[in-house]
């Protein structure tokens, strides 16, 4: 459904993405992530027609895609990090969203317009100026912007940043639900707990290289270093910790409290052998739970490595 | 095509409701309407017995003495020659011509920089469906007014017991086309720049300099100043929408309806040009800050 092949763009010397590859199949939810000046807006940017790549090639539903085809903007939809508020305070929602139904030629669009306010509970207040709406409401109201033609893909920037955590579910089930019906879900967001939740596969761009991109579980799987076991015993014998550690899958073992952390391997699942052990000395886990790397841990390490590895280049010279 | 077109169509929708709710283009309508009654006023003042007299008036007075000095007395002449109604018009259309060409050129700048434009553009549309938009305004505007002051003007006649001339319906329509290409202008100034202010800016200064360098080839005419290099003048006029506007009034002058009609169809291809200018500027600059 988007495809980038070499994707490369440079402002003057500065090369802003450098051969960036991405290759996004229909129905899934992909999130986009990088720091601050990885490269990610200039990436969505060129995605989007806005600016063109300085090389390399976009192709969106199988055809190559450039500014000028506005027949493929047409199925996309857009939501931007800040919505550009002080721009008509005259207009109602109702009156916002009417004007780009106008745009995309939307034939009788009041029922869709107010069936999807309804959905993220803006009906009430459809008929108020956007100027009065909160950073919340215009979210919103972003959002059912960007959903009223229909769209095939969704592009979101920060969809959630700024939300109270009802908004955040609100948008959250949202884009859950237009996932389900089909819709390709582009996400480009800070909020890693939130990426983890929602995404299907995730990219990770840094320096404008794109440093990882796979499903979620695989790419946690392939950052971590290693898995840690939690359990949780009533009581833990003393002689427990150096047993457990005599076990030769068990890299480490801590204990603190009634909580034992059992370091093991990334490969392989240890929970069964674990439980096991416990339970032929009598003792029964209140709690055993696997502990693997959250996306923030995994995004943490990867730009971690290349900013060392970019300080070791540097060094070098 | 047809997606440009469609949002562009939907883009001067809401432009031109936005310019009739705001107050500045009442404004610019008012001061226009004034200043034209009030040169209708003073030149029917300034008639007695002998016809024309602008001693009679002190301000006919400054301004036919202005205008000869900077034009010559054959223009004032010939000015005035079917009343006031001539002069009235450009004094009363002068302001709102500014005012249609500088709000388009702030709005583009101060929506480029809030990122209003590239929120259009996320669909199917672009920065050229967004100028052609303002384009489209500011003419169905520009004949909205001229066909206000034409009923203004027709009324005040009626009571003054004056006549428009041939030479004022004439103008009607040179003053739309010259309008369009300031209006291109405009939308170049817009594209070129980084924000409103600078827009502006650039847009009068190439109004300003058209306007010099017309004011200068009328003072080389008349012998009393030469300011400007004669080449220099002539290069800058092919670009100058005043250039073309001056060859179609001295057409009505000569009786020469091919002239006028050839002067009115350079402001559209200097008008074109400049549009299509603006398209690819807007294709490499895009709509983004």
């Amino acid at each position: 459904m988007i495809v980038t092949k070499d994707l490369v763009k440079k402002y003057g010397n500065f090369t802003a993405v450098d051969r960036v590859n991405l290759n996004i199949p229909a129905g899934e939810i992909y999130g986009f992530l990088g720091p601050n000046g990885a490269g990610k807006t200039s990436t969505i940017m060129m995605l989007l027609g806005i600016i063109p790549p300085t090389s390399g090639e976009i192709k969106l539903f199988d055809e190559v895609y450039t500014p000028s085809r506005l027949d493929l903007r047409k199925r996309i939809g857009v939501v931007p990090e800040k919505h550009p508020v002080g721009m008509w305070p005259w207009m109602t929602a109702f009156e916002y969203l009417k004007f780009f139904a106008d745009i995309f030629s939307l034939k009788k669009p009041d029922d869709r317009i107010m069936a999807l306010l309804a959905q993220v509970k803006l009906d009430d207040v459809a008929h108020k100026r956007i100027s009065e709406f909160s950073r919340g409401m215009l979210q919103k109201l972003s959002i059912v912007r960007a959903l009223l033609h229909d769209p095939d893909i969704l592009f979101l920037d920060e969809p959630i940043s700024g939300l109270d955590p009802i908004g955040i579910k609100q948008v959250r089930d949202l884009i859950i639900a237009e996932n389900r019906e089909g819709r390709t879900i582009f996400i480009s967001s800070h909020l890693l707990s939130e990426m983890e939740k929602i995404c299907h596969r995730v990219a990770i761009i840094f320096n404008g290289k794109l440093l990882a991109e796979d499903k979620m579980d695989a790419l946690l799987l392939k950052l971590s270093k290693d898995r840690e076991i939690h359990i949780d015993l009533e009581e833990i014998p003393d002689a427990l910790v150096g047993d457990i550690k005599s076990l030769d899958f068990v890299l480490d073992v801590n204990k603190s409290k009634n909580r034992l952390v059992v370091k093991v391997p990334k490969e392989g699942d240890y929970r069964k052998a674990i439980s096991e052990f416990l339970i032929k000395r009598n003792l029964i886990p209140l709690q055993l739970k696997e502990k693997s790397i959250s996306l923030e841990d995994a995004f943490v390490t990867i730009t971690q490595e290349n900013v060392e590895m970019l300080a070791g280049v540097g060094g070098n010279k | 095509m047809n997606y440009r077109i469609n949002a562009t169509r939907a883009i001067a929708k809401r432009k031109i409701f936005e310019t009739l709710i705001s107050p500045g283009f009442y404004i610019a309508i008012s001061i226009g309407l004034f200043l034209g009654y009030f040169l209708i006023n003073g030149f029917v003042s300034s008639i007695d017995s002998s016809g024309l007299n602008y001693s009679l008036n002190s301000v006919y007075e400054l301004i036919a003495r202005f205008l000869s000095g900077t034009f010559g007395e054959t223009f004032v002449v010939k000015l005035f020659s079917e009343g006031p109604f001539l002069f009235a018009l450009y004094v009363s259309f002068i302001p709102f011509l500014f005012y249609l060409a500088i709000s388009s050129v702030f709005k583009f700048g101060f929506e480029k920089k809030v990122g209003a434009i590239e929120l259009i553009a996320y669909g199917p549309a672009d920065g050229t469906a967004y100028v052609l938009a303002s384009f489209v305004k500011d003419f169905f505007f520009t004949v909205i007014y001229l066909l206000i002051l034409l009923v203004f003007f027709f009324v005040s006649a009626l009571i003054n017991n004056l006549v428009l001339g041939p030479m004022f319906f004439y103008s009607l329509l040179l003053i739309i086309f010259l309008s369009i290409a300031f209006f291109a202008y405009g939308i170049i100034a817009s594209i070129l720049t980084d924000n409103a202010a600078s827009g502006i800016a650039l847009f009068l200064g190439i109004a300003l300099f058209f306007i010099i360098v017309k004011m200068g080839s009328f003072a080389i005419v008349s012998g009393y100043v030469v300011s400007l290099s004669n080449v220099f003048a002539w290069i800058v006029k092919w670009f100058s929408p005043l250039f073309y506007w001056s060859l179609g009034l001295s057409a009505i002058g000569y009786g020469n309806v091919g002239l006028y009609l050839i002067s009115m169809l350079l402001n559209i291809l200097l008008t074109v040009a400049l549009l299509i200018i603006s398209h690819f500027v807007l294709k490499v600059r895009g709509v983004r800050v």
